[in-house]
């Protein structure tokens, strides 16, 4: 407990920092003695905490997300991005762009969870007909899947020059946060909140479909709800600032070789991991060319494949 | 894995094999006097001899679509399924189509025989396959001197075509409406350009491929030291906030593609309502088919520049 309030702390320290850093003008300076327009406590209202809101909500639920997925899987090597939710969320947000462009965006993010759950789905049920679930076969499965929707997308796409649309929302770009664009993130945090009450069960989904019926539970029902978080998490995130990669590979594999398995206690470190990771990424797209800026999704590829192959090296007696 | 590297190598020597020797006049300037062969042309990626009086003439780019329309050219095939505005005849059934831009269908090139293929900007790359077909040009980009390099364009084409009469023609008005255009300009405030796509903003600079806002329509910099990369600089609103332009130009690049654009959703937020630009109504959302498309043909630059003009004028100073 103590732990978690120091990395907490930490994050809130990092946070901090990541209010000063921008192209406008927000320094302590200009915040304790304002101008007449109060331009710096404009700029810090409008632009920046609503941009550091997002990231860690973004964080917190894509970690959880690939908690959950993971528990879903029985496998340590899947996450959003690399099971088809990601994917097929693109392809929904396509399919809603181009057949009904003036959908608001709450209306493109139902598609797009709509489009995220029935991939998702789809992964779980090729899975269950795959005698031989090997542990590197699942994510093998998933890949496979997602490039499937993927290429469907890129097919559209290309036929209709949106090309550079769809990567745009694939790639996490926290660039256009502002006051009014990202609220509906709060709907994911409030789905991870769903996820710690649920915590439990889904520990016991992990143990696999036997093992739950036994306590007397319905496995079925626990699929189906991690699977409704999994998708609206990733339909919620896809569609406001796009698709953070690694995040939900490396912060639930590094808390489980922490803490174990049990959901309802690493659940809070995930949260609290995915957050820092991300905001660490957003602050350093933000620095590297400044006043310009690297997608921090760019930068979670980068530093999360390192991690995560240094991970894999190191812990290969514990794989699975 | 072995085997696909050994069956890549084999193909790349072969490739290599064919490949043609360059033809030995290198220092010939852009279009030597014509010899009974053809005419040495020089072009973005080397020189080519082109026939005299090409008749059967494949285009694989925009830009030269736009400038032989101009020249009163008439092509034979065209490539790709899109010609937006003025290019719209193209879309005629009448013309065979080559391919795309990106993917040209040499099956169908082979069989139509052409006496001469131009490539530019999209099509570029493709340049050493088509080479082999039939003589190729390839017109380079616009880049630092935008509006140079649309005349050397367009005077490229017409010597290829007899048509430096009117290319003259074209050139001079087309040079005096900037100039003009320039005069209004430049007292009247610094100027930012910048293209949405897909929610995201990028910020463009002189000397890329929206430099012609800058460089020759003389609008003054908002934002100084920007890269002249492709894809622009990735921005939020704060720094437009920031640079605070008096003029905003816009590229909705989801219009452009047929999409309802997400632009003015993008750009119509707390921060930029604070920009001067913003304030005095000076967003400009610039003709995506002749920025963004068709951006360096003559026509195109004449149109971009109609539209500049005309929104200055609309603005009391």
């Amino acid at each position: 407990m103590i732990r978690l309030v120091a990395a907490v702390a930490v994050i809130a320290l990092l946070a901090l920092v990541s209010v000063f850093i921008g192209v406008g003008d927000v320094s302590w300076h200009a915040l304790v003695s304002p101008g007449p327009d109060e331009q710096a406590l404009q700029m810090l209202l409008i632009s920046r905490i609503p941009r550091l809101l997002a990231v860690l909500l973004v964080g917190t639920s894509l970690g959880v997300a690939g908690l959950i997925l993971q528990m879903l899987a029985r496998n340590r090597f899947v996450e959003p991005a690399t099971v088809g939710a990601a994917d097929s969320a693109g392809l929904g947000l396509l399919v809603a762009t181009m057949l009904m462009p003036q959908l608001p965006v709450l209306g493109k993010m139902l598609v797009a969870a709509a489009f995220s759950l029935a991939g998702t789905a789809l992964f779980l049920l090729i899975l269950r007909r795959i005698p031989l679930r090997s542990v590197l076969i699942v994510p093998l499965v998933g890949l496979v899947l997602g490039s499937v929707f993927d290429s469907v997308t890129t097919f559209f796409a290309y036929r209709s020059d949106l090309l550079q649309s769809v990567n745009a929302w694939k790639t996490g770009d926290f660039s256009n946060v502002l006051r009014g664009r990202y609220e509906l993130l709060w709907a994911a945090f409030g789905l991870t909140c769903g996820a710690y009450f649920a915590a439990d069960r889904f520990t016991v989904a992990g143990m696999g479909e036997s093992f739950t019926t036994n306590l007397g539970m319905r496995y079925s029902r626990i699929v189906a709800l991690g699977l409704l978080i999994v998708s609206l998490i990733t339909g919620l995130v896809v569609v406001t600032v796009g698709m953070v990669p690694f995040l939900g590979l490396l912060v639930p594999n590094l808390v489980s070789m922490f803490l174990g398995d049990n959901t309802r206690r690493s659940l809070p470190w995930v949260a609290v991991g995915g957050a820092g990771f991300v905001l660490l990424c957003d602050v350093l797209g933000r620095v590297v060319r400044f006043p310009y800026e690297i997608p921090g999704a760019t930068i979670a590829g980068v530093a999360g494949s390192v991690l995560f192959l240094s991970l894999l090296t190191r812990r290969e007696a514990r794989v699975g | 894995m072995w085997r696909a590297a050994v069956v890549l190598a084999v193909v790349g020597l072969g490739a290599a094999c064919q490949r043609s020797p360059e033809p030995a006049s290198g220092a010939a300037p852009a279009a030597e006097a014509p010899s009974e062969k053809g005419r040495t042309v020089k072009h973005a990626q080397g020189t080519s001899v082109v026939p005299l009086h090409p008749q059967r003439v494949v285009v694989f780019d925009l830009v030269a679509l736009d400038i032989l329309q101009a020249l009163g050219v008439e092509v034979f095939a065209v490539a790709g399924d899109q010609f937006p505005g003025h290019l719209a005849p193209f879309g005629d059934a009448k013309y065979p189509r080559m391919g795309t831009l990106f993917e040209p269908n040499y099956e169908a090139l082979h069989s139509a025989r052409p006496d001469l293929i131009i490539t530019g900007g999209r099509s570029s790359a493709k340049y050493a396959n088509l080479s082999r077909i039939a003589p190729t040009v390839d017109l380079p980009m616009g880049g630092v001197n935008y509006l140079d390099t649309v005349v050397a364009n367009t005077e490229l084409l017409a010597t290829l075509f007899g048509r430096e009469e009117k290319a003259r023609v074209l050139v001079t008005e087309l040079r005096a409406s900037i100039a003009k255009l320039k005069e209004t300009t430049t007292s009247r405030g610094t100027g930012l350009v910048v293209l949405v796509t897909g929610g995201r903003i990028s910020a463009y600079g002189p000397g890329s491929r929206f430099g012609v806002i800058h460089g020759d329509f003389g609008v003054p910099v908002a934002a100084a030291g920007l890269s002249a990369s492709l894809h622009g600089e990735v921005i939020g609103s704060e720094f437009i906030r920031e640079k605070n332009p008096d003029w905003l130009f816009v590229i909705d690049r989801d219009a452009g593609m047929g999409q309802s654009g997400g632009a003015r959703q993008v750009l119509d937020n707390e921060l930029v309502h604070q920009t001067t630009a913003w304030k005095k109504g000076q967003v400009v959302y610039l003709d995506p088919m002749n920025a963004y498309l068709i951006g360096g043909g003559i026509q195109a630059v004449d149109r971009l520049r109609g539209q500049v003009a005309e929104f200055y004028a609309s603005k009391a100073p």
